[in-house]
């Protein structure tokens, strides 16, 4: 490591967000009442590209905050609003919130974003964006997938229905491109220009065995597009497929992690790509472990891999021996400083450490 | 209860604390606080908020200090001697050793470096002090007949106390500063379950999630470590004790895990002093310093020596912990002078300086300063700053609020608008008020006070006789005199509480008359009446008296001829205030008239 700090939430989160000026959003998923959405300010040390090490500043501060009764599995700001979206079980509607953080510290519950025959279906996966308008991407399953005007709630676009399969992520390639990915492992593409059908649909990698899958996708830089970029699969039994989205007809690349044997389930597998690094990716939902992958020396051999590197902290953290260790529950990388990743855990704990490129590469 | 309240500074890391309680009608003022940011009076509180006119000692029954960091207790001695303030100042025993030191150096730094002029002197500290009077933990202290004070542990610093203030079965808890984690060297706050009508807390650190002590420390070595392997001098300035025992600890273990060589030294006069305290307050420490003393002299390290002046000239690596801790002054400033020009070397801030210092100028980025006789030291050393202090966050507060069970909650903190996420927070885990008042507000808190009353063995008895068995479920109407006396209330029978006063019992009687149209003989109306009223009046005794009157009960009813119309009879109904009820109800029924068809 070169750096590590370990801090410890009230309640376990399973998401990390990003917001304005280095914010970063957590919030609790417990199954009882009193959930907190919390908007925190990260230390200086984070705020700066230079480290410091003793600098008086060290701990997060709880900028704002919210309560929510239902348990928030998902969460997304709204570009260039005060806005944010949450949703969560039991059912696939959303909440949408107000956070105004000069007046008041209380992120304010605003409206309900309503959707059909919600019960009986599980949480929607949410995506945003504020091209034309404030939208949000949002469905729980491949014949669910619409888009509504945040603020109005107006529905903008419906996708028409290639399935029914359970969706695990989805996406905004840009402000008309939409990428959907299955928990079979099938992704499909969308143009909200052309609202008849869903344009494409990459097969999932493997011959389905009861695997659960996930995507990570990354923002292309400005001015390029935005399919260029390497889409990211992740199963629950480790592999790893990496597909260029403008020749979906074959992998850029197939591996396979070391990860514990399938039993740990499905429930908190993230993937993503390191925004200010080439080629590398963070794997975790398997156990208490963060891995680091460099892809860029991949095949599609399906071979297993070598992680650049492993982040143990959680596991090590924890305060009993006799409890279950505590699994990561979602990780995410610092969008300036390249090599700075924060992971969660289900036990409460928030990590933010900066590895160390191991020599000979740079 | 009301309570005005001069909170710390707006957005300031350290402000000033000094809180006035009102509480069933004894005033009592929470710690007398320094503003460290303010270099002219407004750093004292305004103690003309208190009270307009009339002195000071007659209006505050008692005055409170949680422990002896200055902004809690900076502006005692300008309160008691300038201001002029004779009444009893409680605080812990290690508070009371401690405070006149700091503040002595603090007026020496003020006055002396500074030059001010309206600042308290040395004697007003002694003056000040002598007003003191010490208390132990758990030790309940009548502050008169009515008022009672507790201390509770706190955590924090070196004899940080809560204290609980209890006037009959009113009480507010304060806080002061405190930390709900133990440390190296002490251990958590702890409350009982003292249900205080009030919790005023601390909540300034509220909103921060800390980084882990381990995370601390760990980088903390590395620096150190950092320095020494490069050839590097560390100078560590302390102030005598708490922290500095933590830090010893840490380097030793570290030390002997690395098999390091470099010297460690610990200034002398610190050890002398360090052991005296430890010594007398080795209770307010945790259970492993405890017995880590028990076992060995505090200072008898493997690595760490007792450091000699010359040593500092010494060539190669070295680290020394050296007094005082804000480097104005004494060995650890001349140690700087001679350490700060070479950048290999660096100085680790444990705490936070006062304006003035070295220590506050190097933390500000300072790097040439001006010395004795015009001269400037130019700093090239590495400066760090290491704040160990801890105070409750969030989750500190949630449990010790789970802990006392207060009716209400109160937080003194920085900026209002701020802490509406925790009041809101705190309201709907324990359903209390929260209130969150700034800086020269007024709270008031509305309590509902038991009064405890006995009931006479008596008067229970005889009220359970009347009517229906005791029923567990409804509540049962009964009635008594409250007598109170002698500090006491009790529930007794009338006859019983007028035995005790010596008070004579006066009867009301109510006459009533009646008028009746009948022509017959007055006997005659008699008799009828009496037929008439037996036969309605199944359940009451009724009586024709040989003297020509009936009774119903006690109640008398005599009959006699209208003295202008013969025709009309006038009953006179006469009853006791005791039998009202039936009185009332003889007379209505009377009043209906007689049933024709009696014989």
């Amino acid at each position: 490591y070169r750096d590590l700090h370990t801090f410890e939430l009230q309640a376990p989160t399973r998401l990390i967000e990003w917001a304005r000026e280095n914010r970063v959003c957590v919030a609790g998923y417990g199954q009882c009442d009193g959930n907190e959405i919390l908007q925190l300010i990260p230390p200086p040390t984070l705020l700066t590209k230079e480290t410091q090490g003793l600098c008086p500043e060290r701990d997060f501060k709880v900028e704002c905050g919210g309560f929510s009764e239902r348990p928030v599995y998902s969460l997304k700001y709204v570009p260039d609003t005060s806005l944010l979206v949450t949703s969560g079980p039991p059912d696939s509607s959303l909440q949408v919130w107000q956070v105004s953080a000069e007046d008041s510290d209380v992120i304010k519950s605003v409206s309900t974003i309503a959707t059909e025959n919600a019960t009986g279906q599980s949480w929607a996966k949410i995506a945003t964006i504020s091209a034309r308008a404030p939208w949000v991407l949002h469905g729980s399953r491949l014949d669910r997938v619409q888009i509504t005007e945040v603020e109005s709630r107006k529905n903008v676009y419906t996708a028409a229905s290639r399935g029914s399969e359970e969706l695990s992520s989805l996406a905004f390639l840009d402000c008309n491109l939409l990428l959907l990915c299955c928990a079979t492992g099938r992704l499909c593409l969308a143009d909200t220009r052309q609202p008849q059908g869903l344009v494409e649909a990459v097969p999932a990698p493997s011959v389905p065995c009861s695997e659960h899958w996930c995507m990570g996708t990354r923002h292309a830089a400005q001015g390029s597009e935005p399919s260029s970029q390497p889409v990211a699969r992740l199963s629950s039994r480790g592999l790893l497929a990496l597909t260029d989205l403008r020749k979906t007809s074959e992998f850029l690349a197939l591996a396979k992690a070391r990860v514990p044997s399938p039993g740990s389930g499905a429930e908190f597998l993230c993937v993503s790509w390191a925004p200010a690094l080439e080629g590398y990716l963070a794997i975790s939902g398997f156990d208490g472990t963060v891995h680091v992958y460099d892809t860029q020396s991949w095949d599609s051999s399906g071979r297993e891999a070598e992680p650049i590197f492993v982040h143990k902290g959680h596991v090590f953290g924890g305060a009993g021996g006799s409890r279950d260790p505590p699994l990561v529950t979602v990780h995410t990388w610092h969008l300036q400083k390249p090599r700075t990743l924060l992971s969660a855990a289900s036990d409460g704990s928030l990590h933010v450490w900066d590895w160390v490129q191991p020599c000979g590469k740079c | 209860l009301l309570m005005f309240s001069w909170c710390p500074g707006a957005g300031q890391d350290v402000g000033r604390s000094c809180i006035l309680v009102s509480i069933a009608g004894k005033n009592v003022m929470l710690d007398c606080g320094m503003h460290m940011g303010y270099n002219d009076d407004r750093r004292f509180p305004d103690f003309s908020y208190i009270t307009q006119n009339g002195r000071l000692t007659d209006f505050l029954d008692c005055v409170i200090i949680s422990h002896f960091h200055l902004d809690h207790c900076g502006a005692l001695p300008y309160f008691s001697e300038m201001v002029g303030y004779d009444g009893p100042i409680y605080m812990t025993h290690p508070t009371k050793a401690i405070c006149p030191i700091l503040l002595e150096d603090y007026r020496k730094i003020t006055v002396d470096k500074k030059g001010e002029t309206n600042f308290f002197t040395s004697q007003m500290i002694k003056d000040c002090m002598k007003k003191v009077v010490a208390v132990h933990l758990h030790q309940t202290v009548q502050v008169d007949e009515e008022l009672e004070i507790k201390a509770y542990y706190a955590g924090h610093v070196l004899g940080a106390a809560m204290f609980q203030i209890k006037v009959g079965c009113e009480s507010v808890v304060y806080t002061g500063d405190y930390n709900m984690t133990p440390d190296r060297h002490l251990g958590a706050a702890w409350l009982d379950k003292c249900r205080p009508d009030l919790l005023i807390t601390e909540s300034t650190y509220a909103t921060t999630i800390r980084d882990s002590k381990r995370c601390r420390e760990r980088d903390f070595l590395k620096k150190v470590h950092e320095t020494v392997e490069r050839g590097g001098k560390v100078l560590i300035p302390v102030f005598a004790l708490g922290r500095a025992q933590e830090l010893c600890i840490l380097l030793e273990t570290f030390w002997e895990r690395m098999n390091l060589k470099a010297p460690i030294y610990f200034s002398t006069g610190l050890t002398e002093k360090a052991n005296h305290y430890y010594k007398l307050f080795i209770t307010w420490t945790n259970q492993k310093i405890r017995k880590t003393f028990v076992q060995r002299n505090m200072f008898e390290f493997k690595h760490i020596k007792a450091f000699d002046r010359a040593f500092a000239d010494n060539p190669g690596p070295m680290v020394v912990f050296a007094t005082p801790g804000m480097l104005h002054a004494g060995q650890s400033l001349q140690i700087f002078r001679k350490w700060a020009g070479n950048e290999k070397n660096m100085v680790i801030m444990p705490g936070y300086c006062v304006q003035g210092t070295v220590g506050h100028k190097i933390l500000s980025g300072q790097r040439k300063l001006e010395m004795e006789g015009r001269q400037i030291l130019e700093v090239k050393m590495q400066v760090e700053y290491m704040s160990f202090s801890a105070h409750a966050d969030a989750k500190g507060i949630m449990q010790l609020i789970r802990q006392a069970e207060p009716r209400n909650v109160l937080l003194v903190h920085g900026e209002a608008k701020k802490m509406e996420f925790l009041k809101q927070k705190i309201e709907q885990e324990f359903h209390v008020s929260c209130f969150m008042p700034a800086n020269g507000e007024t709270t008031t808190i509305l309590t509902n006070p038991c009064i405890p009353v006995d009931i006479s063995l008596g008067l229970l008895k005889r009220e359970t006789a009347i009517g229906a068995a005791p029923d567990a479920k409804r509540p049962r109407l009964m009635h008594g005199t409250l007598l109170m006396k002698d500090n006491s209330f009790r529930l007794v029978s009338p006859e019983q509480a007028l035995k005790e006063l010596g008070l004579a019992e006066h009867q009301l009687r109510f006459t009533c008359r009646v008028h009746i149209q009948d022509p017959r003989k007055e006997h005659e109306t008699v008799l009828r009446v009496y037929n008439h009223l037996k036969g309605v009046l199944k359940d009451y005794s009724v009586q024709h008296l040989p003297d020509g009157s009936i009774t119903v009960e006690s109640i008398l009813i005599q009959a006699t001829a209208h003295s202008e119309d013969q025709g009309t009879k006038v009953l006179l109904v006469s009853w006791t205030y005791q039998d009202e009820e039936l009185g009332s109800y003889l007379t209505s029924l009377l009043k209906k008239g007689l049933p024709q068809s009696t014989p």
